[in-house]
């Protein structure tokens, strides 16, 4: 049975975009069958980050009801040098598309909760993928709390940012505990030091007792990951880079409910 | 079908009646139940109020269960809510006919079973 998961932050910035683009490569890397979805549809970033040229249909239009999900689906298992498979689906980067998702009223939000929930047949237990991942935008958007509900697993991205880290305690409370949601903590762009075990422990204790919820990993800031731009998939690309190391283990700790 | 066949199953019509209306009742009384217990300011009906995820949010944590089950299965019976919830039927049942009254929920009788689903279709628009 696959799992469906969802990515999300209270700020943007976070790194959501990067954390969910590379958990799903990651993901292809072991040979699993990943469908990542950008459902972002304030800000879409996939889109311009997979540097994609004409796509057909979007998720916009999956939600709209004017298509079947497979429309959607982009095969993009060529890029990733292994036996797994990478499906995208878009959300539509057009002003206007961002303006029409912008204006969707209570009705339609409804609707489109439904249709999330249905990917669960139709991409897990019809087509057989190990893992659907949800990139959403931060905060409480419609579009993300959809998102969530209709999740099985939520990574948080966090950061040591003041505001970041009360907006998360918060939303722990106020939201993933209140759907009964299994919510793990990713805390990125750490400038602390951790190079030895000891303080690498010592850290995870210390988020431990700030959240009060498991630690799927902890990311440093690093330069490399800044330079690119998000023009480079680690996972892929970089596979000996510290970060992509570090993707590994939060993938594999996933995939063995380690957490 | 002889006169004396036909004669034997009426009763046995009637006494299924007889059942069908008790359960009937029963699920009335288990509301005025609930709505005792909770309280009216929790239970306001709303005709074809959506069950979107801010109206989820703001509910009391026992409905708040028992829509989320519903809202993943689609369409269930008490029953099938009660066995993901690990919850008893008759609070189920209890909490489902409250989101009917509400507004939230539709439901529909086919046999002995009552079912309940969101109206998704409809509501959308």
């Amino acid at each position: 049975m696959g799992k469906i998961i969802a990515v999300h932050s209270y700020k943007g910035g976070t790194g959501k975009t990067l954390l969910s683009v590379n958990l799903a490569a990651t993901f292809v890397q072991h040979g699993k069958r990943v469908c990542l979805m950008d459902i972002d549809f304030r800000a879409p970033s996939l889109y311009t980050l997979l540097k994609m040229g004409k796509v057909e249909f979007w998720l916009n239009d999956y939600l709209n009801g004017t298509c079947e999900i497979d429309k959607v689906l982009v095969n993009l298992s060529d890029r990733i040098q292994s036996n797994g498979k990478l499906y995208v689906g878009f959300a539509n980067p057009a002003t206007e598309a961002i303006r029409e998702m912008s204006s969707k009223d209570r009705k339609w939000e409804m609707r489109a909760l439904g249709r999330l929930l249905a990917l669960r047949n139709s991409i897990l237990n019809d087509n057989g993928f190990d893992y659907l991942i949800f990139d959403t935008s931060p905060g409480l958007q419609y579009s993300s709390i959809n998102a969530i509900v209709a999740s099985d697993l939520v990574v948080v991205a966090t950061t040591f940012d003041r505001s970041d880290v009360d907006g998360t305690k918060r939303m722990l409370h106020e939201l993933y505990d209140l759907f009964e949601k299994k919510t793990e903590l990713v805390l990125n762009k750490v400038l602390n030091d951790f190079s030895s075990k000891a303080m690498k422990e010592e850290m995870q204790s210390k988020i431990k007792d700030i959240y009060q919820v498991p630690v799927l990993g902890i990311v440093p800031c690093f330069c490399d990951v800044l330079k690119a731009e998000g023009g480079i998939i680690f996972a892929n690309e970089r596979k000996t880079h510290p970060f992509a190391k570090i993707l590994d283990e939060i993938a594999t700790k996933i995939e063995n409910n380690m957490v | 079908m002889s006169k004396q066949e036909a004669l034997g199953k009426k009763p046995l019509q009637i006494l299924e009646k007889i059942r069908e209306n008790l359960e009937r009742l029963n699920e009335k009384i288990e509301v005025m139940i609930e709505l005792q217990k909770h309280g009216k300011k929790d239970i306001q009906t709303i005709p074809e109020t959506p069950l979107d995820v801010m109206t989820l949010l703001s509910m009391p944590d026992h409905l708040r269960k028992t829509a989320m089950t519903l809202c993943k299965l689609g369409r269930a019976t008490a029953d099938e809510i009660a066995q993901q919830t690990h919850r008893a039927r008759a609070v189920e049942s209890a909490y489902l006919n409250q989101l009917v009254i509400m507004g939230y929920l539709k439901k529909e009788r086919k046999g002995r079973k009552a079912y309940f689903y969101v109206d998704r279709e409809v509501q959308g628009g």
